[in-house]
C-alpha cells in the first residue's frame, strides 16, 4: 500500500507537495541568481527594476578574470587528461588485478574522496611551500588531479566489470596483438566510463574551492578563488554574473553525459 | 563470446605462471599510487607530525586544543550543526526519497535531473545565491516585511540559522540518493501483505516501512554529518567569523596565525573522527555508499 504510488490516498499529494516544494528549494537559488545577473540594480534589489548585460560586460573585459578563467580551463584540461590516464591504468589493475592487498590499495584510491577537503588542502600548502609549488599551474594541477582521480576510478571500474572478458580473448584468438586488443576492443567498450570520467574530473577541477584557495598567488588565481576573494569584498552583480557562467557549463556538461548514456 | 570462456581468465590462452600474474595488474596502478603516496600520503603525514612537534616535542597542542574555551566552542558549533543538519536532511530528504522512489518514471526522472542540477552546480555559485537571499536587504527579509510579517529585518547571516539553512541545501542530495535506493529495493508486496493483516497505515509506516529503510537512513545520515563535520565554504561565507566551524578554524590557525603546530592537532582530530565513522560506515552498513568528504 505505502509503496503504491495510486493506492496512497490522501498521503500522495502531502508527499507530492513535499516533493514539488523541495524541487522549488534546490531550484530557486540558481534560478535567482541567474535572473540577479541580468537585472539592472547594483543592490541585487529582486525582483530588478530592469535589465540589463552590464554585468557580464563588466565581467568579460575585466583581464583578471578572464585570466582567471583560462587558468581554471587549463588546470582543468591538464586534470581531465591526467585524471582519466591515471584512472584507467589504476581501474585495469584494480579489477583485472587479484594481487595481494588489492582491496585496500582501493580503499586507498578512494581516501582522499573521504577525507575533509581542508586537512589536504592545509597538508598540501605547507608541503609546496617546501618545493615552491604553490601559486603554480603544476601546483594546481597536483591538487586538483589528488581529488578528482576517485571519481575517474570509480567511474572507469565500474564500466570494466561491465565489460565481458571474452571479446578481448576472441580478439586474441583471431589474431590481434595484447595492445592492439587493448587499443581496438577494450577501449571502444568502455568508452563510455572513460567519457564520464573525463566529464566528472573536468568539473571536480573547475568547482574545486578549498585547495585553490590556499595554493593561489595574487598573480595565478583560477575562477573560483576569484569569486571567492570578490565575495569577501562585496557581493556584487558580477559574481552573479560569473556564477550564471559556471551554472550554464554545469548545465551543458551534465545534459551531454545524459546524452551519449541515452544515445547508447 | 562467453560459450570460449569461462568466468575467470581465458582457458585458450595459457595461464601464466601465478607469481607473475599479480606483478603486471599491479604495475598498472602505480602511476597513481606515486601520486598519491607523494602528494597526499606524505604531506598528510607531515602536518600530523608538525602537531607533536612544533614549538616543541609532546602533545602541548592537543591539550590546548582540548583545554580551552575558544576552542570548545568551535568543537560545539561544529558537532551541533552536523546533528542539526542531518536532522533536518532527514525529515526532509525521506519523503523525496519515497516519492521518487515510487511516483511515475517521467516525474521521477524530472525530480532527479533537479536534484543532479544542483548537487553539480558550482558550491561558490550556490553559497553566494544563499548569502544574497538572507542578507539583511535581502529578498527574504524585504518580502517579510512587506508582508507584515516582521518589523525589523531577522539576522539570517553570519550565524546559526545561515549555516543550516546554506548547508541543508547543500546536503539534501547527498540524504536523498541513499535513501531512495533503499526504498526502491523494498518491495511493494510487503506492504500490501502488512495492509492485508490488518495494519494501519501508521503501523505499516513505523512497524514495515521505516524499519526496513533504516540501513538507508544511517548510511545517508552518518554521510552528511561525517561532510558536514569537515565543511569549509559554505560555513566560512554564511557563518562568517562569529559562528566558526573547525575546518574554518584549521584553515585560520595555519594562514593568518601561522600556528601549524596547533592547527595540525586541529586537522589531526577532524581526520581521526571523519575516518573513525567512515569505519563504523564500512563495518556495519557495507561499503556500497562512499560519501564525499567536507569541501
Amino acid at each position: 500500500m505505502l509503496l503504491d504510488f495510486d493506492r496512497l490516498g490522501a498521503l500522495r499529494w502531502l508527499l507530492v507537495g513535499i516533493g514539488v516544494l523541495v524541487a522549488l528549494f534546490l531550484l530557486l537559488p540558481i534560478v535567482f541568481i541567474a535572473a540577479l545577473s541580468f537585472g539592472d540594480s547594483q543592490w541585487l534589489v529582486f525582483p530588478p527594476p530592469g535589465w540589463t548585460l552590464r554585468w557580464y560586460q563588466e565581467l568579460l573585459s575585466d583581464p583578471r578574470w578572464l585570466e582567471a578563467m583560462l587558468t581554471s580551463a587549463k588546470v582543468g584540461l591538464l586534470v581531465t587528461v591526467l585524471s582519466v590516464l591515471l584512472g584507467l591504468l589504476a581501474s585495469l589493475g584494480l579489477v583485472r588485478g587479484s594481487f595481494y592487498g588489492r582491496e585496500a590499495l582501493r580503499a586507498l584510491f578512494l581516501t582522499p574522496l573521504v577525507l575533509p577537503v581542508v586537512v589536504l588542502a592545509v597538508a598540501l600548502y605547507a608541503f609546496f611551500l617546501r618545493l615552491g609549488l604553490n601559486g603554480t599551474l603544476l601546483g594546481f594541477v597536483i591538487g586538483h588531479l589528488i581529488v578528482a582521480l576517485p571519481f575517474s576510478i570509480i567511474t572507469i571500474s565500474n564500466s570494466l566489470e561491465g565489460f565481458d572478458r571474452a571479446l578481448e580473448d576472441a580478439a586474441l584468438i583471431c589474431g590481434a596483438s595484447p595492445l592492439e586488443v587493448k587499443l581496438r576492443v577494450t577501449l571502444p567498450a568502455i568508452k563510455l566510463g572513460l567519457f564520464a570520467a573525463a566529464i566528472f574530473s573536468f568539473l571536480v577541477s573547475w568547482d574545486e574551492v578549498v585547495l585553490s584557495i590556499f595554493m593561489a598567488s595574487p598573480s595565478l588565481q583560477t575562477l573560483p578563488v576569484r569569486i571567492w576573494g570578490t565575495l569577501r569584498q562585496d557581493l556584487t552583480p558580477v559574481i552573479a554574473a560569473a556564477s550564471t557562467l559556471l551554472v550554464a557549463l554545469t548545465l551543458v556538461l551534465m545534459l551531454l553525459v545524459a546524452l551519449v548514456r541515452k544515445g547508447k | 563470446m562467453s560459450l570460449l570462456s569461462t568466468t575467470h581468465g581465458p582457458p585458450l590462452r595459457q595461464a601464466p605462471p601465478p607469481r607473475w600474474r599479480p606483478s603486471v595488474e599491479f604495475r598498472l596502478t602505480l602511476p597513481a599510487l606515486a601520486l598519491l603516496l607523494f602528494f597526499f600520503i606524505l604531506p598528510v603525514l607531515a602536518l600530523l607530525l608538525r602537531s607533536v612537534m612544533e614549538p616543541q616535542l609532546g602533545l602541548h597542542n592537543y591539550i590546548e586544543l582540548f583545554g580551552s574555551p575558544t576552542y570548545a566552542r568551535v568543537f560545539f558549533n561544529t558537532f551541533f550543526v552536523a546533528t542539526v543538519v542531518t536532522a533536518v536532511t532527514l525529515l526532509i530528504g525521506f519523503p523525496v526519497a519515497w516519492l521518487l522512489a515510487i511516483m511515475p518514471r517521467f516525474w521521477s526522472t524530472l525530480l532527479f535531473a533537479v536534484i543532479l542540477l544542483s548537487m553539480w552546480t558550482n558550491l561558490l555559485a550556490r553559497t553566494y545565491a544563499w548569502m544574497v537571499l538572507l542578507q539583511r536587504t535581502g529578498v527574504i527579509n524585504r518580502t517579510l516585511l512587506q508582508w507584515g510579517l516582521i518589523d525589523q529585518p531577522l539576522p539570517l547571516v553570519n550565524n546559526l540559522v545561515g549555516v543550516t539553512i546554506g548547508m541543508t541545501y547543500i546536503m539534501l542530495p547527498f540524504i536523498i540518493m541513499p535513501l531512495h535506493a533503499t526504498l526502491k529495493g523494498i518491495e511493494p508486496a510487503i506492504l500490501r501483505a502488512a495492509a492485508l493483516c490488518g495494519a494501519s497505515r501508521w503501523q505499516a509506516f513505523t512497524r514495515v516501512l521505516l524499519p526496513l529503510a533504516l540501513p538507508g537512513v544511517a548510511a545517508g545520515g552518518l554521510m552528511v554529518f561525517v561532510m558536514s563535520l569537515g565543511y569549509f565554504v559554505t560555513p566560512a561565507l554564511l557563518g562568517g567569523t562569529s559562528y566558526m566551524m573547525l575546518a574554518e578554524l584549521i584553515a585560520q590557525l595555519v594562514q593568518s596565525l601561522l600556528n601549524w603546530g596547533l592547527g595540525g592537532a586541529a586537522a589531526f582530530v577532524l581526520l581521526l573522527v571523519t575516518l573513525a565513522l567512515y569505519a563504523v560506515q564500512l563495518r556495519y552498513l557495507g561499503g556500497g555508499r562512499m560519501g564525499r568528504g567536507g569541501r
